[in-house]
């Protein structure tokens, strides 16, 4: 019979006060949106299970404070993640140019983890400041996937977070293929000498 | 179906009429209203004429007797507006709510998580569908609403709204366990992504009587046309031998084995699912190759019920599996023989349905969709002899015989495989006969013939074919049985499991995030008025609960803190529990004793499988004489709020001797005379406890200035005193000269030379200033008490000050002894006056 789960990832959203790192979350685990802004003092998660290449993965989504003051406590929080979405708000330039002190955040916390820029906001033409194609230049410099999405109009909020949950999916498994080679080559080694004693004998 | 639980249904059936047929039961029912909880409900699926409802039972005993027990709670007709839905309880495992709903009426009630409750689930959810196409007509409960013993019930029951309930279920300490939760949930919603498909089961059973196989089996096992789905064969006796009894090791397993395959149907081929042996008893399960794939969760056990209860000349050996979406077991048994003991022949069922134990979840055989029990069940026909039971064979009145059957005596009575179902017997017993013949026992025993051999099954969907002996097989003193069954196994449909699946995992996430804790805050933000020394402060902040749960919440440590907060702030309560709808009033109080000058902080809000929440704590700070260095306050000529920013700065910062303009502070040269000129005399002059708005006063007299004079009476301004003293922003003698001191005690001139050689002038003429001011205090110990060891005592804790606060003072004897060689020694030659 069924399991729960197969895997289970913690996931982190980081970058700029009022970009929609909480809509984003809403969005994907409620499938809602409200207009009005509350902004997070604190750290919040929900739970949400996708299925990916066949598997469930239980995802733990972390949702954190952006503002500048909370920046030292929410470092804290950078532990143990599979992997982080890091937003901006497509008609904030600053929240943009503020990218590279987030990615700088994640270099400083965490060791090996999966990244995806997201534009939020990309759903008013008229007020979008950060162009897409600089968006891509700099997500290419930063060999990180970038996606522009609305938690506002439901635009690409679901396939940002499955391709994040592929990316850290992958991860573990190549980890986990990498580790059994290891293995094997250990079991090799023994063999070999095994043989080469027996070698000698004769 | 268990005894207890078909024993109520007859009694619950007592209640209606008989064309009114309860179609299903669930026991053990306990009804959730708002907080309540009442336990001793039934429930009950009634039809009448392709019309269900649902009927609530109060049951007076737990195990109701008689239907004077039980009376009718509620009826809900189960049409278009019924429904009924699961929920799981937080923190169990074992339990579910079951909520039914129809109209405005919400009914909720704990039951078990079981094979009862599923079943129970899904007939009342075919009911409703059942309904959906037959417009049913409820006239009949018409007559049972009168009845009701609590008719206005109902009514109330429409302000009862789910989430009130699930708020009472949710106590528990836990998250929901979600892998059973799951599981349950699927076995509900089965119908939805499975579909009944018939399945041909060959059961067959033969006492073998320890002959090797040397016939073929085929007219036993290949005896229908078509060959059947599935093969479950036991043989018991396989082998008498001393080794097979006592190692339970036998070459014949394997060639039983290889006799069955040779002996099933040829149109079909054949994978073995499991086999299992202990001593005599074998039972092999086949399948059919094609439906291989289909099987899972194979798990294989013996128990042995034979000498001293426990070795395998008697017992049980079982295989289980799932096939396709429907759990499946086997039990092949040979019990007790001998005609007596029909009562160690119970023993033996009852001893091996307790202890078969398949380590895998079901465990039990009764917890399986499906049993077929098979075996020599040795039961035989009691009260007649040989002759009559011959007798009555050769007239054919098998029904006669029948009657006289142990097993169906005993099943009757409730004793044994009582939930079992078995066909009519139409064959000719199959015991004893002599070997190689069709002949009963002719030898001198002559022992009576009985059905010893048997087949009957449990389970829903398990229809019977047929059920018959074989008289060919003449090799043993037994003839082989077989039964062949058509059975409903579920099907799973991949594409609606699927569908079915994510909506469950979907829903469960709901329930997850519903029931993390959840509370808000009335302010993340707490600015505190102006903060000034050693006055308390406090403000209130609200954690209300407005999450599903109770919700334990705790300030928490940030990463490198050593604390979940500064000193200078307390938290009451730090931590605790608020139950859903409920608020905490947490107290936060600021009382400085440091120089700061701002106070903030960020306090972390932690909740219990939750959420961290973030609060912020914000106020200026007003400058103290009292918090201030002996250095600076000798470094500035006005009281401390007077002094420009310009010159503050340079008290703190400048370390040159040429700036200082008082030897000792102005504040203390000011509370030391007004001690000299009006407390010298005066008892217990240090012991007194002052206002905390006299300490006030004298400190705003002291940092504002005043043309007043000091205010306070004279305990005040000597408290004053030795507040000040702990409360400097260094202590008076330096902390790294403290073991020094401590242990130079005891000589008066290495006291000396440490005071003139290690501490800074300035703190050389405070301490010195003191000890003087306590040795004029002793010239008038007549008046005021006080003797050189006291105030030894009292000050040495104060002047070699602990580093670390509110602690037991450390080695407090030798600072009073260091102390003490200054109060009773001369001391000018001590004093170098300032340059």
């Amino acid at each position: 019979m069924a399991r729960d789960y197969d895997h289970l990832f913690k996931l982190l959203i980081i970058g700029d006060s009022g970009v929609g790192k909480s809509s984003l979350l809403l969005r994907f685990s409620d499938n809602t949106f409200t207009g009005s802004y509350i902004t997070t003092i604190g750290v919040d998660f929900k739970i949400k299970t996708v299925h990916v290449n066949g598997q469930k993965v239980k995802l733990q989504i972390w949702d954190t404070a952006g503002q500048e003051r909370f920046r030292t406590i929410t470092s804290t929080y950078y532990r143990g993640t599979h992997g982080v979405i890091v937003v901006y708000d497509v008609t904030n330039g600053e929240s943009f140019a503020n990218v590279k002190r987030w990615l700088h955040e994640i270099e400083q916390n965490c060791d090996l983890v999966n990244k995806v820029l997201v534009g939020n906001k990309n759903d008013t033409p008229e007020r979008k400041v950060v162009l897409t194609e600089d968006a891509q230049r700099f997500a290419d410099t930063m060999n990180i996937q970038l996606f522009e999405t609305s938690a506002k109009d439901n635009i690409n909020v679901e396939e940002m977070f499955l391709a994040i949950t592929r990316l850290v999916l992958r991860s573990k498994l190549d980890m986990m293929e990498r580790q059994n080679v290891t293995q094997n080559d250990t079991v090799n080694l023994r063999k070999t000498n095994k043989q080469n004693k027996k070698n000698k004998c004769c | 179906m268990l005894a207890v639980h078909r024993d109520v249904l007859n009694i619950v059936q007592a209640k209606f009429l008989s064309a009114e047929v309860v179609r299903s039961i669930h026991l053990n029912v306990s009804a959730i209203d708002g907080r309540r909880c009442d336990e001793n409900r039934i429930l009950a699926l009634v039809e009448y004429n392709n019309s269900f409802a649902l009927f609530i039972l109060i049951s007076s005993k737990i195990k109701p007797l008689s239907i004077s027990d039980l009376s009718i709670e509620t009826v809900i007709p189960i049409d278009e507006y019924f429904s009924c839905d699961t929920e799981p309880i937080e923190g169990s495992q074992f339990h579910i709510i079951f909520i039914i709903t129809y109209k405005k009426i919400v009914r909720a009630f704990k039951i078990e998580i079981g094979l009862e409750s599923s079943n129970f689930a899904s007939e009342v959810i075919r009911s409703k569908e059942v309904s959906l196409y037959n417009k049913p007509i409820f006239v009949w409960l018409d007559k049972y609403i009168g009845t009701m013993s609590e008719p206005s019930h109902t009514s109330d029951l429409g302000q009862t709204d789910t989430p009130i309930i699930r708020q009472h279920i949710a106590q528990g300490p836990s998250g929901i366990n979600r892998d059973s939760m799951l599981k349950y949930q699927l076995k509900l919603k089965e119908p939805e992504f499975t579909q009944k498909q018939e399945f041909s089961i060959f059961v067959g059973t033969w006492n073998v009587n320890g002959q090797p196989p040397s016939i073929s089996l085929r007219p036993w096992l290949s005896c229908d046309e078509n060959p059947p789905d599935l093969y479950a064969v036991g043989f018991q006796e396989i082998d008498l031998s001393k080794e097979a009894f006592l190692f339970n090791d036998t070459p014949r397993e394997a060639e039983w084995y290889k006799y069955v395959m040779e002996g099933v149907h040829p149109k079909a081929k054949y994978k073995l699912v499991g086999l299992a042996r202990l001593v005599g008893m074998q039972l092999v399960v086949m399948v059919n190759s094609q439906h291989y794939p289909y099987v899972k969760n194979i798990s294989v056990d013996t128990i042995g019920t034979g000498l001293l209860g426990k070795m395998g000349n008697k017992g049980g050996v079982g295989v289980r599996m799932e096939l396709h979406n429907t759990s499946l077991c086997f039990v092949n048994s040979h019990l007790a023989a001998h005609v007596d003991e029909y009562e160690r022949r119970n023993q033996d069922y009852k001893d091996i349905n307790a202890r078969m134990n398949f380590k895998r979840t079901p465990q039990a055989i009764k917890d399986h969709e499906q049993v077929y029990w098979l075996g020599d069940l040795n039961y035989r026909i009691t009260d007649l002899t040989t002759t009559q039971v011959k007798t009555l064979l050769n007239r054919h009145e098998l029904p006669t015989l029948l009657r006289a059957d142990q097993l169906n005596q005993q099943k009757e009575r409730g004793n044994v495989l009582l939930d079992y179902e078995e066909g009519d017997i139409k064959f000719q017993p199959t015991y004893k006969y002599d070997l190689n013949t069709d002949t009963f026992d002719t030898s001198e025993k002559a022992r009576p013939p009985a059905w010893t051999d048997r087949i009957l099954w449990r389970g829903k969907g398990v229809y019977q074919v047929a059920y018959r002996s074989h008289m060919d097989l003449r090799l043993s003193d037994h003839k082989p049985v077989s039964a062949l069954f058509k059975s409903e196994i579920s099907v799973v449909d991949p594409s609606k499991y699927r569908r079915v699946h994510e909506e469950l995992l979907k829903k469960m996430d709901k329930y997850e995030n519903e029931y993390l804790p959840q509370v808000t805050v009335d302010q993340t933000e707490v600015v505190f008025e102006l903060v000034k020394f050693r006055e308390r402060q406090t403000r209130e902040i609200t954690i209300a609960n407005t999450g599903m749960v109770p919700a334990e919440f705790e300030f928490i440590k940030k990463l490198d803190e050593n604390s979940y907060c500064k000193d200078w702030l307390r938290i009451i309560p730090y931590c605790g529990s608020i139950n859903p709808g409920e608020k905490c009033d947490v107290k936060l109080e600021v009382c400085l004793e440091t120089d700061l000058t701002k106070i903030y902080d960020i306090l972390v809000l932690h909740l219990k499988g939750g959420k961290d929440m973030f609060i912020i704590i914000n106020g200026d700070c007003q400058k103290s004489s009292f918090t201030t260095s002996i250095s600076t306050l000798c470094r500035i000529s006005v009281p401390i709020m007077q002094v420009t920013d310009e010159q503050w700065r340079l008290a703190l910062k400048d370390v040159s001797e040429s700036s200082v303009l008082y030897s000792v502070p102005r504040e203390l040269w000011l509370i030391i005379d007004h001690l000299y000129r009006h407390g010298l005399k005066t008892r217990d002059l240090f012991e007194s406890s002052a206002l905390h708005e006299e300490i006030i006063r004298i400190r705003d007299w002291l940092d504002f200035g005043s043309l007043d004079p000091l205010p306070g009476n004279v305990q005040a301004v000597a408290e004053t005193l030795l507040l000040f003293l702990s409360f400097t922003k260094d202590p008076v003698i330096p902390y790294d000269v403290h073991d020094a001191c401590i242990a130079a005690a005891s000589n008066f001139q290495n006291c000396r030379q440490i005071v003139l050689q290690k501490v800074s002038d300035l703190h050389r003429n405070v301490f010195l200033y003191i000890c003087m001011f306590l040795q004029e205090i002793l010239k008038y110990s007549n008046d005021n008490g006080y003797d050189a060891k006291t105030l030894a005592s009292l000050f040495g804790d104060i002047l070699l000050r602990d580093q670390i606060r509110n602690s037991k003072p450390q080695a407090s004897r030798g600072k009073s002894n260091f102390v003490y060689n200054f109060l009773v020694n001369d001391m000018s030659s001590s004093i170098m006056p300032h340059k």
